[in-house]
């Protein structure tokens, strides 16, 4: 009964990614239709990710919207080596980085004194009702970015410092601060 | 409460962090806009008007596909209540009625592409055809299946451009 239940799994899974494939092949020819259904698949895990990274809703809106006009440009270069949703999470990371560079300064962002005032608020009492998106939204920027792109999204430190132009060293760095923060805000001792 | 502790925290919370997440507002329609901005103004890349050209070539590959492989003697045809011209006629004639009465329904609604008409006529063009091929041949079921494809495809198309589905939410 198992195997069979498997099996039916196993050929919707292969069916799916027959039809993603189909529609791949016709947004590489232009048909826009296939792509809003490409984009309906995916425009969730994609403002996911995006929301983690940029820590605003409003922001996260718009930085969806550009990856997905910039995916309809880039789409051709997709090989069909990795997995789609796997090649479209790398693509939305690199770009949604790139939308953030261009809103309010990268520099400003970057090099300011160190933005969120929300690390100096009370932690949440219950260790059982964490939100831990909610935390991470609250997290400072640089924390934030590097702190989604390693634990999360699965990046080296070497990857995520190329993407967002730092040091290896400040991208290990800001990832201890977003654990140090978390650790704290989730109600647990100093080492 | 201690590091270890902290540390299995942490790993459970990520592990049941969703995966998805909904945006508050509809993003497709300034996605959809920017592209077609982007087909407007380039030549270059492929954008509505050659995708639904690809699609009517492709509906005239299919059929004469179609009339190749049925040209085998395989069978015996189905049976049909109508045949020839007169099932030719009421099929376009019974296609129109419900195309116009869409039409007119969507009369007030804008459309999600400005070249919508066009690919109408595309789609028009290559009814013309089959049907031009239907007047030598009219038995050919293969054909037959053919024109009500392209009737279907101009359906779906008025409906998809006039409500597309983040409007139907």
């Amino acid at each position: 009964m198992e195997q069979s239940s498997c099996t039916v799994v196993d050929a919707q899974e292969t069916f799916s990614r027959a039809r993603e494939q189909t529609l791949i092949e016709s947004v590489k020819g232009g048909d826009t239709l296939a792509y809003h259904e490409l984009y309906d698949a995916h425009v969730k895990r994609v403002y996911a990710l995006c929301y983690r990274l940029t820590g605003d809703k409003a922001l996260a809106e718009d930085a969806t919207q550009e990856v997905f006009i910039q995916l309809w440009r880039k789409i051709s270069n997709f090989t069909g080596q990795s997995r789609f949703s796997t090649w479209l999470h790398s693509v939305a990371a690199n770009v949604t980085v790139s939308y953030m560079r261009k809103q309010r300064g990268w520099f400003q962002r970057m090099f300011s004194i160190d933005e969120s005032e929300a690390q100096y608020h009370a932690a949440p009492a219950d260790a059982h009702s964490i939100d831990l998106e909610a935390l991470i939204v609250r997290l400072p920027e640089r924390a934030r970015m590097v702190f989604v792109l390693h634990a999360i999204e699965g990046y080296r430190h070497e990857d995520i410092a190329s993407m967002l132009g730092m040091a290896v060293g400040s991208s290990k760095a800001q990832f201890h601060r977003a654990r140090q923060l978390l650790k704290a805000w989730m109600g647990y001792d100093e080492d | 409460m201690t590091k270890t502790n902290f540390d299995d925290a942490l790993k459970q919370q990520l592990d049941t962090l969703p995966e998805e997440k909904h945006p508050e507002r509809d993003l497709w329609r300034g996605v959809a806009l920017a592209l077609e901005n982007e087909a407007d103004t380039s030549t270059a890349k492929p954008g509505w008007r050659s995708g639904w050209a690809a699609m009517a070539a492709s509906v005239a590959l299919i059929a004469m596909v179609s009339w190749y492989s049925l040209q085998q003697p395989s069978g015996p045809t189905e049976p049909s209540a109508i045949t020839g011209e007169a099932l030719v006629q009421a099929l376009s004639q019974q296609h129109e009625q419900q195309k116009q009465a869409l039409l007119v329904e969507y009369t007030d609604t804008p459309a999600l592409a400005d070249n919508w008409q066009q690919q109408l006529d595309e789609l028009d063009d290559a009814a013309a055809a089959i049907k031009a091929a239907l007047a030598e041949d009219p038995d050919n079921p293969a054909l037959l299946r053919m024109l009500q494809n392209v009737y279907q495809q101009q359906i779906t198309l008025i409906e998809r451009v006039h409500a597309p589905k983040w409007q139907r939410i």
